[in-house]
């Protein structure tokens, strides 16, 4: 059986971009869309005859391979053009290593006729993801980004970025990265590439396994275990945690507006705020990794630091420039709007490993660590928006939130979920 | 002493009501579809009940073991406890639930769907855990100062609690809106005034999408104060009249302030429960500790149980005295015996069952008895 996993990797890592394509990338890129509408469209039928030589021969036929890895490796061209994840124009042919951002597809090989069968409904829950990870409509049309998917939303904010830097943000660019590299998984699922099931794992990717010191971390001890008994109720067990989270919220608005001033007038956030403020957003966390079924146990009710295996670690007050802080709340627009696209990618992992923990007892590690870098963003956004850090979230995944995972037997290929 | 000052009604103690025949107040009929229904009613409450207890006591016994699934401290720790204990008895009631929804349907006594009934017994179980919550954390912050006495400031706390419930009770109840029968509103306000609660007003619930079933009920305290009319009694077969005796039935319960009777027994029966909870749960280091909470839950269930029939006579006590109550100011004995009647038909309730079924699920007085209160009240002022 084919177990070889398609994955994405980044050939040109630079970050340099030029303002002229960048100021009019969505233009210039007509006649991609153009073509890779009209690909698609053949593509479509082309994966249809493939399905069926599937089917009758348990292998694809390695001519309509080769075409639709060509338009997989295209298309993934065309969302990194767009999305500023790459800068030069891309070619219209989608050959193996002609750009800076590269699938890797493997040869065709046998595929189980019954999942081959089912392939489509069986990828349904991976479609779902891939469209919040990249942007609607993005595998249903092959790149008509039309919501804010992750990919999406760091293209647009990237945009941004460049003209003003004359570079890409390093976690912006991975961020989309990761939406486009998990999307092309899909693809090749769908396509009879592979049989492995698309993974959601950031860690898959060298550049998410680089440790960074953010004064913001979310250390993982989680072991995937789930009691189902706590799955079934996870959302009515979350209730008086709810309530309290809300109750504690109204004393963290006032507490944010008093660190605000107080911020401004000395320079740096007083410790007492800043130990109350820090308190609820590990606490926040610690509730939502719960909900979310990132972290198996019913967490305490204070937030106390090293209670829980999804935690976050804060540095204590530093000094903050007062500009930043004064005009903190719209500063903050850009990592909240990322972390709105990064949650709704965490809530259907949410359900998926709901029912997953229900029926195994355990969760998959890639739709775990999907969650926590989603709680890793959200929880260094709000501790921006908190005055607790002035430091800007990093947007792309990274090894900072699994830094204390328990170590495991790596497979020589991705892991699948 | 606090008991004998609760006990005293309106209801004269020398009122003789005749043994009337419930054969020529109902059909035949009437009375075995009744009574049918009632016993498998029965049946399944008792049958739910044992398995309750059963569920409750097996969890007092493993129930220690959850504590490997927080990572909460001593009081969170606790509460997930208590919540997997109430989880535990949702599943193993469901079933009786289901039978009992499916009987239901068969005599058009409900109109809800059966995965409606799944999903909102499983969202409500959300507002059980609420309060679940609540009470252990309550009772489990009073132990760390006061360990084994906590149970003296508990019931205080639980009691005031239970004040603030009734207090907001009114806001919470979906659907209200103002009576808009002129005739009736005009009653209202007269039987009100003539009871001395002028102030209080009527509402109406919309149910009927869930239900056939007529009922009315008295609640809040003080500026909360406020009867509420079902819409399904606002239907024939009940006519205005009968609407009236209704309206000064629920009037009775506020103007002779049978809510706060009733957190006057609640605050004695209480006290000596929380008691035997605190001895109970002593063998697993009292309620301080998060391991004693699922004991201190099937404790605290079989003790309910237990007073449940105690609880029932006060009950009925306070319903009878309502009843006179409206019978002193609606004047229309005739009337009261129409809506006993048809309540009693609509509710497919047995109006004369055995003493026992009474004694252990009688929370009102049986629609024999109260026709029989009707009756004597019409000899004794218009002989």
């Amino acid at each position: 059986m084919n177990g070889r996993a398609v994955r994405l990797t980044v050939l040109d890592p630079s970050l340099e971009r030029n303002r002229w394509t960048v100021g009019f990338r969505l233009i210039l890129a007509i006649p991609h869309f153009l073509w890779l509408a009209g690909w698609f469209s053949l593509a479509t039928m082309v994966a249809i005859a493939n399905w069926i030589a599937t089917l009758i021969q348990g292998t694809p036929s390695p001519m309509l391979h080769r075409f639709l890895a060509a338009y997989v490796r295209y298309a993934a061209h065309v969302a990194a053009y767009l999305t500023l994840a790459a800068d030069p124009f891309p070619g219209f042919t989608g050959r193996p290593g002609s750009y800076a951002i590269e699938v890797e597809i493997p040869e065709p090989g046998p595929q189980n006729r019954w999942v081959t069968g089912f392939r489509l409904l069986l990828a349904l829950p991976a479609i779902l993801l891939a469209d919040a990870l990249v942007g609607f409509g993005s595998t249903a049309a092959g790149g008509g980004y039309t919501s804010a998917g992750l990919a999406s939303t760091a293209g647009f904010l990237g945009w941004f970025y460049c003209l003003a830097q004359g570079r890409m943000a390093e976690g912006l660019r991975n961020a989309a990265v990761y939406g486009i590299g998990y999307t092309a998984q899909v693809y090749g699922y769908l396509f009879f590439f592979t049989q492995r099931y698309p993974n959601s794992d950031p860690a898959t990717y060298e550049f998410a396994n680089v440790y960074r010191a953010d004064p913001i971390r979310l250390p993982v001890s989680d072991d995937l275990h789930r009691s189902r008994l706590t799955s079934f109720f996870r959302l009515l067990l979350g209730i008086p945690h709810l309530v309290w989270l809300l109750l504690w919220g109204i004393a963290v608005l006032f507490a944010v507006i008093a660190n605000w001033v107080a911020t401004l007038i000395r320079g740096t956030s007083p410790q007492g705020l800043h130990n109350f403020l820090a308190a609820y957003l590990r606490y926040q966390t610690h509730v939502y990794a719960f909900l979310q079924l990132v972290a198996n146990p019913f967490p305490g009710f204070a937030g106390e630091p090293g209670s829980y295996p999804v935690d976050v670690e804060i540095d204590g007050p530093g000094r903050q420039n007062r500009w930043v802080t004064g005009f903190r709340l719209f500063l903050a627009i850009p990592a909240l709007l990322v972390s709105s696209a990064l949650t709704t990618a965490a809530f259907l992992a949410a359900i998926y490993s709901w029912f997953h923990g229900l029926f195994r007892g355990q969760v998959p590690r890639g739709l775990r660590n999907l969650g926590a870098y989603q709680l890793r963003y959200q929880a260094q956004t709000y501790a921006y928006l908190y005055l607790l850090t002035s430091k800007y979230p990093y947007s792309g995944p990274s090894a900072g939130w699994q830094m204390t995972l328990t170590p495991e037997p790596q497979p020589p290929q991705p892991q699948q979920t | 002493m606090a008991g004998s000052l609760l006990w005293p009604t309106e209801v004269p103690g020398d009122l003789r009501p005749p043994d009337l025949d419930p054969r020529a107040f109902f059909n035949q009929s009437d009375i075995e579809a009744a009574q049918s229904y009632e016993l498998f009613t029965t049946i399944n409450t008792i049958l739910s009940t044992i398995v309750l207890v059963v569920v409750l006591a097996l969890y007092a016994r493993h129930g220690e073991r959850f504590t490997r699934e927080s990572a909460a401290g001593r009081i969170g720790t606790g509460m997930l406890l208590g919540m997997l204990g109430f989880a535990f008895v949702w599943f193993a009631q469901l079933p009786f639930g289901l039978v009992q929804l499916w009987w239901d349907r068969r005599h058009d006594v409900s109109e809800v769907g059966y995965l409606d009934h799944v999903v909102t017994s499983w969202l409500s179980l959300g507002s059980v855990f609420l309060f679940v919550c609540v009470a252990i954390a309550i009772v489990m912050a009073l132990a760390r100062p006061f360990r084994d006495q906590w149970w003296i400031p508990g019931t205080a706390a639980f009691v005031g609690l239970a004040l603030l419930f009734a207090f907001v009770a009114p806001y919470l109840v979906p659907d209200q809106s103002p009576l808009r029968n002129g005739r009736l509103d005009r009653a209202a306000h007269e039987l009100a005034r003539k009871q001395g609660v002028s102030d209080i007003p009527v509402k109406v619930e919309d149910v009927d999408e869930f239900t056939d079933e007529p009922n009315a009920f008295a609640v809040g305290l003080g500026p909360t104060r406020r009867v509420i009319l079902w819409n399904t009694l606002l239907d024939p077969p009940f006519s205005d009249r009968e609407v009236r005796v209704v309206i000064a039935h629920e009037l009775g319960h506020h103007s002779r302030n049978h809510i706060w009777k009733s957190f006057g027994w609640f605050a004695l029966l209480a006290a000596p429960m929380a008691l035997l909870v605190a001895f109970a749960t002593r063998g697993r280091g009292g309620i301080y500790e998060a391991r004693a909470v699922p004991l201190a839950l099937f404790v605290v269930i079989v003790l309910q149980i237990g007073v449940s029939p105690l609880q029932n006579v006060i009950s009925r006590r306070l319903e009878s005295e309502a009843d006179w109550v409206a019978l002193e100011t609606a004047r229309d004995p005739k009337a009261q015996r129409e809506v006993f009647r048809d309540l009693t038909r609509t509710s497919v309730t047995d109006p004369d069952p055995p003493s026992w079924t009474v004694a252990l699920f009688g929370t009102h007085p049986t629609a024999m008895h109260r026709i029989e209160m009707a009756e004597a009240w019409r000899v004794r002022n218009w002989p």
